[in-house]
């Protein structure tokens, strides 16, 4: 049947339900693109016939093949805009700069949106108020304390807080920081953070 | 607080709005309570609030200011730090709420703003206005460059207001009434049941679909919880 | 667990169908017996028993859903849609009897999803099936939403492999909730945790290296 390099696509997708993002399949899409072109053409020239000669005979054919570009350019849409959902995720995840990673499993036109959607948001969230706007990608949960007890899980080295202190941050070592400054930190799986 | 009064009353002259009273810090922070849950809970954009967000970053603004006055280490300080970051919670929060709805129901929030008649609410402020035109505009261009132009040139295009759903409105909400209302109608849920209409009294809660009461959630008179 | 960064495209509700839904687009890809109500030429090949270049009038062939709605047409003689077994009169007596026993996963996994849609082709048949499909959903919803309320930490994948997908969700969110809640109690609710994204791109990163 049409359609299975389609179906294939959104498969692929849904088979990472947890909003991860796999490699782009560029293959995938060509197939399909390359299926359509092909149903496209056989249409055509039955569209011509079906004028010409009077075989109207023809018509449910042109019909199902019909259906089955719709069916392939439906499938491609929501492949590629579910894609989307999950690189926007990323900004909101990450931050404004993404791991090589994960850069590598997203086309360069991916890259190109995620670039056109940060600065959006950047946009929208300078205009916030005073002269340096507000980050609303902070500020996840409701704070239930000034300072909390964070573990560096990896090397991340010096980092400054508030009061122009400037702190090592090694490896293994426990701190007791501000909240507010450590929240990117800990969804970036930096620093862990404690509970007493 | 005298300070916080100041930057209100001139906010309110600014806008030129003399029905508008003058708020006090707290009942301004009510208010943005007030509009956060309702975005929170409510399956549609609402009418944005860029008056209580303006009025709330200034207030964040002079409380940083005076927080740079107090000496460090005085309990004061933290007090005031802790309301400031809760205070930006419930913003950020309530902010991020509208831009995800923004997002997820972009067609069908930009036709709504376009299509409003002078003089209507706007859902949305101009920086949000902004940020769904370029989100759209990004989307489009994304698609088109991929995929579509690759396409048969009867395929090249896809409706954006057909394919992306719109809010439901028909999900549950949970309420309490502010304003005692009467003769709401409900409709029915099951075949065997009709129309009917409820009194909704002060100060009790319900769990209604969201399109019966969504007028009176825009008027104040009930508060999604 | 997924991200609360990446909401998907929901699928419709009811007979709706979301455009964009990788759920939708899965269930159109269900395969339904049909019945060609006109020759199809030179399409012959699509069809394992046709020797001629055509799709013969009166051929029994399966179609996908998506294809069985963008060819039916009630006003003309396309194709016609019988229905799965599932639907039919025998298998709509025993979910009368009692539709807990049933292995939804089995004999869907898009239950009600499937039924729904069928509705979108005319049959006589059609106010049993909603009947059916409606009842039992409200006569297994009970049990779903009390397990997914009440099982903390346990093993319910006994009873979730044999929900239909629609019902799989559902009892997913029952799951999240109990959890969260529990958390609340905990006093752990507060605790910010890395991205989950995070995690598992680290995860899958490790995974390669040590490959």
């Amino acid at each position: 049947m049409f359609g299975e390099k389609a179906i294939e696509l959104v498969r692929e997708l849904d088979r990472i339900g947890d909003g991860q993002l796999p490699a782009f399949n560029e293959d995938g899409i060509r197939q399909v693109l390359e299926e359509m072109k092909a149903l496209y053409e056989q249409n055509q020239s039955d569209v011509n016939e079906a004028k010409s000669e009077g075989a109207s005979e023809l018509i449910p054919t042109i019909k199902f093949r019909h259906c089955c570009l719709l069916r392939n350019q439906r499938c491609i849409a929501a492949y590629l805009y579910d894609r989307l959902l999950r690189v926007r995720a990323l900004r909101w995840e990450y931050g404004s700069v993404l791991p090589t990673s994960v850069r590598f499993h997203m086309s360069a036109e991916e890259l190109e949106w995620f670039n056109q959607y940060k600065k959006s948001l950047a946009t929208y969230m300078r205009s916030l108020g005073g002269e340096e706007g507000l980050d609303i990608t902070q500020d996840m949960k409701p704070p239930k304390s000034l300072y909390i007890e964070v573990r560096c899980v990896k090397d991340h080295g010096e980092f400054e807080i508030d009061d122009g202190t400037i702190i090592l941050l090694k490896k293994n070592s426990q701190h007791f920081l501000p909240r507010w400054k450590c929240e990117h930190l800990i969804r970036q799986g930096v620093l862990e953070h404690v509970l007493s | 607080v005298s300070v916080m009064s100041d930057v209100l009353s001139e906010a309110s002259e600014g806008s030129g709005d003399d029905s508008q009273e003058l708020m006090t810090p707290a009942e301004l922070i009510e208010k943005l309570e007030e509009a956060w849950l309702n975005e929170k809970f409510s399956p549609e954009l609402l009418e944005n609030k860029s008056e209580i967000v303006e009025c709330v970053m200034e207030q964040l603004t002079h409380m940083e200011e005076n927080l740079q006055r107090v000496k460090k280490g005085d309990l004061k300080a933290s007090i005031h730090r802790m309301e400031i970051d809760r205070i930006r919670y419930v913003l950020s929060s309530y902010l991020r709420s509208r831009l995800q709805k923004i997002e997820k129901y972009f067609p069908h929030v930009l036709k709504k703003e376009k299509s409003r008649a002078d003089g209507d609410p706007s859902y949305l402020s101009p920086e949000e206005f902004a940020f769904a035109k370029e989100y759209m505009a990004n989307t489009e261009t994304y698609l088109k460059n991929v995929a579509l132009r690759h396409m048969p040139p009867n395929l090249q295009t896809v409706d954006f207001a057909k394919c992306v759903p719109e809010p439901s409105l028909d999900s549950f909400v949970f309420l309490r009434v502010k304003v005692q209302q009467e003769n709401i109608l409900v409709e029915p849920e099951t075949d065997d049941q009709s129309e009917y209409a409820v009194d909704l009294e002060v100060g009790s809660q319900h769990l209604m679909r969201y399109r019966t009461i969504a007028p009176l959630v825009s008027n104040g008179a009930v508060q999604l919880i | 667990m997924a991200t609360q960064s990446y909401t998907p495209v929901p699928p419709g509700v009811g007979m709706e169908d979301n455009f964009l839904s990788l759920d939708d687009i899965l269930l159109s890809q269900e395969k339904l017996p049909c019945r060609t109500e006109t020759a199809f030429p030179r399409l012959g090949f699509l069809e394992k028993s046709g020797d001629t270049g055509d799709i013969q009038e009166g051929t029994k062939m399966e179609m996908p859903l998506w294809l069985a709605k963008g060819l039916y047409d009630s006003k003309r003689r396309v194709v016609a849609v019988d229905l799965p077994k599932v639907y039919r009169e025998g298998w709509r007596t025993v979910f009368g009897a009692d539709p807990n026993v049933v292995d939804l996963h089995k004999m869907g996994p898009y239950y009600y999803g499937l039924g729904s849609q069928l509705l979108h082709f005319d049959s006589p048949e059609n106010p049993d099936i909603a009947q059916t499909v409606l009842q039992t959903f409200v006569r297994r919803f009970r049990r779903i939403m009390d397990s997914s309320q009440n099982a903390y930490n346990e093993d319910t994948s006994a009873l979730v492999e044999k929900l239909d997908c629609m019902e799989r969700s559902l009892f997913r969110s029952g799951q999240a909730g109990l959890h969260d809640f529990q958390r609340w109690e905990k006093g752990q609710s507060s605790q910010m945790t890395a991205s989950s994204l995070v995690q598992n791109y680290r995860k899958r990163k490790f995974a390669e290296l040590e490959a």
